[in-house]
C-alpha cells in the first residue's frame, strides 16, 4: 500500500492535471516603504500572507502601515484596513494618504476574520490589513489554524497582499514574519516620519519560500 | 413572408414557469369562469399519467394523485406573454400579439438563409425563459400557424399544397356544427375540401364556409397590428401562494431579469438603477433601490445585487407580490487609459461593500474623511472613490512622531505624582511607572456653544516598561486616549 505522502502527491497532480491554472508568477511584492523590511523580503509578498508581531508597545507597527499607505497612495492602489478594535486615528495622517483606504471598523474580533475572508477574494484591492493587536488573547486562540489557510488560499491567485498584525506569532499559513521589537521613546516625538522609518528595526523571523526559488 | 412561434397551453405554461421545480411535474390547468371547475389544459406528464381535457378535479387527482392543480394567472400570463414579444423582436421589428401565446411576426428584409438559426435559437432562448415553443414560417401568418402547431420544433413551409392536405378540418378552427356535417360527407382533411369548388361550398354553407375554405387553403398574406416595443422595463408578478423564504424570491427574480436583461440588450440600452418593491402579506411594501456601480445589462450581476440585499431582510409576514423596474441608460464606451486605476471589477467591488455593511454595519465601512473641526477624532466616513485621483502635491515638512493608536472610548486613568511630577500610571490597558513626560498641550473649542464647548490638556508619557501614551485632562480627570506606535 502506498504511503500517505505518494497518495496526497498522486491527488494533487491528478487535480493540477484536471484543473490547470496559470502558474502563479512567484516573487511579486508590494514594497513596504521600511527598509529594514524591504531589504530582507523586497517587501510584503502578493498572493501571500505577511504577519508583522508587534511584541513591545510603540514598536512602530503602526508606522509600517502609515508607510504602507503613503505607498499604495502613490500607486493609487486601493487599501483595506480591518480595525478590530477601532484604534486607527486617521487624524495621524495626511488627509491625502486616506483616500485610496477602505476602513473597516469591527465590533470583535470573529467580525473583522469574517471581514478579512470577504475582502481577500475581491479582484480589486492591492493591500488588505487585518490589525488584531489590541485583540483579546482569548479570541485570538480561538481562531482555528485553518481560517488562516482559508486565507492564504484565498490570496495566493490574487495580486493582493494580505499583511496581519497581531501581539504575538498566531498566523501559522504567514509566509513572512517580521518582529518589530523595540519601543519608540519620546524623542522621536519630534522626528520626521521617513526618518523614523528608516530607522525602524524589523527582523525576519520566518520565510517559508527563499527568494530564489519563487522567483 | 411570416414566422409565428406557438407557446401550447400557455396559460398552463405561464404558471408553471413561475414555480421551483415543477418542470417535470403532472400539472393540470382548470378553468374556474364554470360552477364545475374542469380541466382546461395539461402538460405531457399529466397526459401520460391518464389525466385528459375535461374531468373534473376528482376524476383528475384519481387518474394522478400527484398532480399538480393550477388555476389561470392574468399576472403569469402578462409575464410569459412580454417574454414571447421580447423574444419575437430578435426576429423582426413588426410583430402581432395574435392570441395567448401566438405571436406572428413580419419577416420582410429578414436574412432568410439565417432564418431557420436565428428561428431555432428564438426557440432556444424561449425554453431557457422558461416557455417551450414551436416556430412555424411560411408565405402567410395562417399556414406559419399552421406549420408551427404541426411541428415540434420548427418547420417552413415550402411546398403549400403537400403541407396543407392531410391537415385535419379541426386545425381550422370551425364550428362544431360545420365540422360534423363535413365530417359525415366524408371530408376529414384540408385537401378533403379544397378539392371542392369554391363556389360550391359558399352555396351551401355561406360566409362561414367560404371561411373555412379559405382557411383550408392557407389563407393570404395580410398587414399585422404591431406590437410596440417596451419603453419602460418593469415586470410585476403576484405570487398564488406567499413566499416565505428567500430562494423561491430569487428564482421569480431571475425569471423577470432574464426577460428584462434580454429587452435591454434589444434595445442596445444597459440598466443603472433597480427599483425592487414587495408587496407583504399584511399590505407593507418595502421598497429598494439600487444604484448599480457600472451600467449593465447582464442578468447575474443585476441578480446577484438583489440577492446580496436581499439575504440579510427579514419581513415581518411572507410575500404576496413583487414590482421590478430598471432605469436604462445607454452603455457608456469610453476607452481604459493605461494608467487608470478604476475599480477591475466594480460589480465585485459592491457586492463586497453590500455584505460588508451586512457585517459590521453602514456606520463601519468607508473611506475615511478628516471634517474640518478642531475637535479631536472628527471624521466621517464616506463612500469608496470608483477611480483613485492623483496623489497631490507632497506637503515641505513631513509628518512628524509616530502615527496615534486611538482607544475610542479613552481609558480613565489615575496617575500618581512625586512633587508636581507624574511618576505612577494606572489605567486598564497599561500601567507602569512614567520614565519621561512632554509639555503639555492645552486645546478647546466651539466655546460659543453651550451642549458642544470642549477642553482638554494633553501630555505624551513614555513608560519605564516602554510605550509611548496620550494622557489626557478633562475637568480633572485623566485618561488613556491612545498609545504612539
Amino acid at each position: 500500500m502506498p504511503p500517505v505522502s505518494e497518495k496526497i502527491a498522486s491527488l494533487r497532480h491528478l487535480l493540477a492535471s484536471r484543473f490547470p491554472t496559470l502558474p502563479r508568477r512567484a516573487g511579486r511584492v508590494l514594497a513596504s516603504g521600511i527598509p529594514a523590511i524591504d531589504a530582507a523580503r523586497g517587501g510584503l509578498p502578493l498572493g501571500g500572507v505577511t504577519e508583522i508581531v508587534a511584541h513591545s508597545p510603540s514598536s512602530g507597527a503602526q508606522l509600517v502601515l502609515s508607510q504602507l499607505l503613503s505607498i499604495t497612495r502613490a500607486q493609487r492602489q486601493r487599501v483595506v484596513l480591518i480595525d478590530t478594535t477601532d484604534c486607527f486615528d486617521p487624524a495621524s495622517l495626511p488627509e491625502d494618504h486616506l483616500v485610496h483606504l477602505l476602513w473597516v471598523r469591527c465590533q470583535n474580533t470573529t467580525q473583522a476574520v469574517q471581514a478579512t475572508d470577504l475582502l481577500a477574494r475581491d479582484a480589486n484591492l492591492s493591500l488588505v490589513c487585518l490589525d488584531l493587536r489590541d485583540a483579546p488573547a482569548v479570541d485570538l486562540r480561538r481562531i482555528p489554524g485553518s481560517q488562516w489557510y482559508r486565507l492564504q488560499r484565498a490570496t495566493e491567485p490574487a495580486d493582493l497582499a494580505l499583511l496581519v498584525l497581531t501581539p504575538h506569532a498566531c498566523v501559522p499559513s504567514a509566509e513572512v514574519r517580521f518582529l518589530l521589537p523595540h519601543s519608540h521613546t519620546l524623542t522621536t516625538m519630534n522626528e520626521e516620519r521617513p526618518i523614523l522609518a528608516a530607522g525602524l528595526h524589523a527582523t525576519l523571523d520566518r520565510q517559508r519560500r527563499a527568494m530564489a526559488n519563487a522567483s | 413572408m411570416f414566422a409565428v412561434l406557438h407557446v401550447a397551453d400557455f396559460a398552463l405554461q405561464a404558471v408553471l414557469r413561475t414555480g421551483l421545480r415543477l418542470d417535470n411535474r403532472p400539472a393540470a390547468l382548470f378553468d374556474d369562469t364554470r360552477n364545475k371547475s374542469l380541466v382546461c389544459a395539461i402538460n405531457s406528464s399529466a397526459c401520460h399519467a391518464g389525466v385528459q381535457l375535461g374531468m373534473s378535479a376528482p376524476q383528475a387527482v384519481a387518474r394522478c394523485p400527484g398532480l399538480l392543480i393550477c388555476t389561470p394567472r392574468p399576472a403569469a400570463e402578462a409575464e410569459a406573454r412580454a417574454t414571447l414579444h421580447t423574444v419575437a423582436f430578435t426576429l423582426s421589428p413588426s410583430i402581432e400579439a395574435t392570441a395567448p401565446g401566438v405571436c406572428t411576426v413580419d419577416l420582410r428584409g429578414a436574412n432568410l438563409p439565417r432564418l431557420m438559426n436565428t428561428a431555432t435559437e428564438a426557440i432556444a432562448q424561449l425554453k431557457q425563459f422558461g416557455l417551450t415553443a414551436t416556430a412555424g414560417i411560411a408565405r402567410t401568418p395562417l399556414l406559419a400557424l399552421y406549420a408551427a402547431r404541426s411541428t415540434q420544433t420548427l418547420q417552413w413551409v415550402r411546398n403549400e399544397k403537400e403541407f396543407l392536405a392531410p391537415l385535419p378540418m379541426a386545425a381550422a378552427d370551425a364550428s362544431p356544427a360545420l365540422l360534423e356535417i363535413l365530417r359525415n360527407w366524408g371530408l376529414v382533411t384540408f385537401g378533403d375540401l379544397t378539392a371542392l369548388p369554391r363556389d360550391a361550398i359558399i352555396r351551401r354553407f355561406g360566409a362561414e364556409g367560404l371561411a373555412l375554405w379559405n382557411r383550408a387553403s392557407g389563407g393570404g398574406p395580410r398587414p399585422l397590428i404591431p406590437v410596440i416595443p417596451p419603453q419602460t422595463f418593469t415586470a410585476a408578478m403576484e405570487f398564488e401562494h406567499t413566499m416565505e423564504t428567500l430562494e423561491p424570491l430569487l428564482f421569480i427574480l431571475n425569471r423577470l431579469l432574464d426577460r428584462l436583461a434580454f429587452d435591454l440588450i434589444n434595445a442596445h440600452l444597459v440598466a443603472a438603477e433597480i427599483h425592487l418593491t414587495l408587496r407583504l402579506e399584511n399590505e407593507q411594501a418595502l421598497t429598494f433601490d439600487f444604484r448599480l456601480p457600472e451600467p449593465t445589462a447582464r442578468n447575474e450581476i443585476l441578480l446577484r445585487t438583489l440577492h446580496t440585499r436581499l439575504e440579510s431582510i427579514q419581513t415581518d409576514s411572507s410575500i404576496a407580490a413583487l414590482h421590478l423596474e430598471l432605469t436604462p441608460v445607454r452603455p457608456l464606451v469610453r476607452q481604459q487609459g493605461i494608467f487608470e486605476t478604476g475599480l477591475r471589477d466594480p460589480h465585485g467591488f459592491a457586492e463586497t461593500l453590500a455584505r460588508l455593511s451586512a457585517l459590521v454595519g453602514p456606520e463601519n465601512v468607508g473611506t475615511p474623511q478628516l471634517e474640518n473641526l478642531h475637535r479631536p477624532d472628527a471624521v466621517k466616513l464616506t463612500a469608496p472613490l470608483a477611480v483613485i485621483p492623483p496623489p497631490a502635491v507632497p506637503t515641505i515638512h513631513a509628518p512628524i512622531s509616530p502615527p496615534l493608536r486611538r482607544f475610542r472610548p479613552p481609558f480613565p486613568a489615575r496617575l500618581e505624582f512625586t512633587g508636581d511630577q507624574p511618576s505612577y500610571l494606572w489605567s486598564e490597558p497599561v500601567s507602569g511607572e512614567i520614565k519621561h513626560h512632554s509639555k503639555t498641550f492645552l486645546s478647546s473649542g466651539e466655546w460659543w456653544q453651550a451642549d458642544r464647548r470642549w477642553q482638554r490638556t494633553e501630555y505624551d508619557i513614555e513608560l519605564a516598561q516602554g510605550g509611548i501614551y496620550r494622557l489626557l485632562l478633562i475637568e480633572h480627570a485623566w485618561f488613556l486616549e491612545g498609545e504612539y506606535d
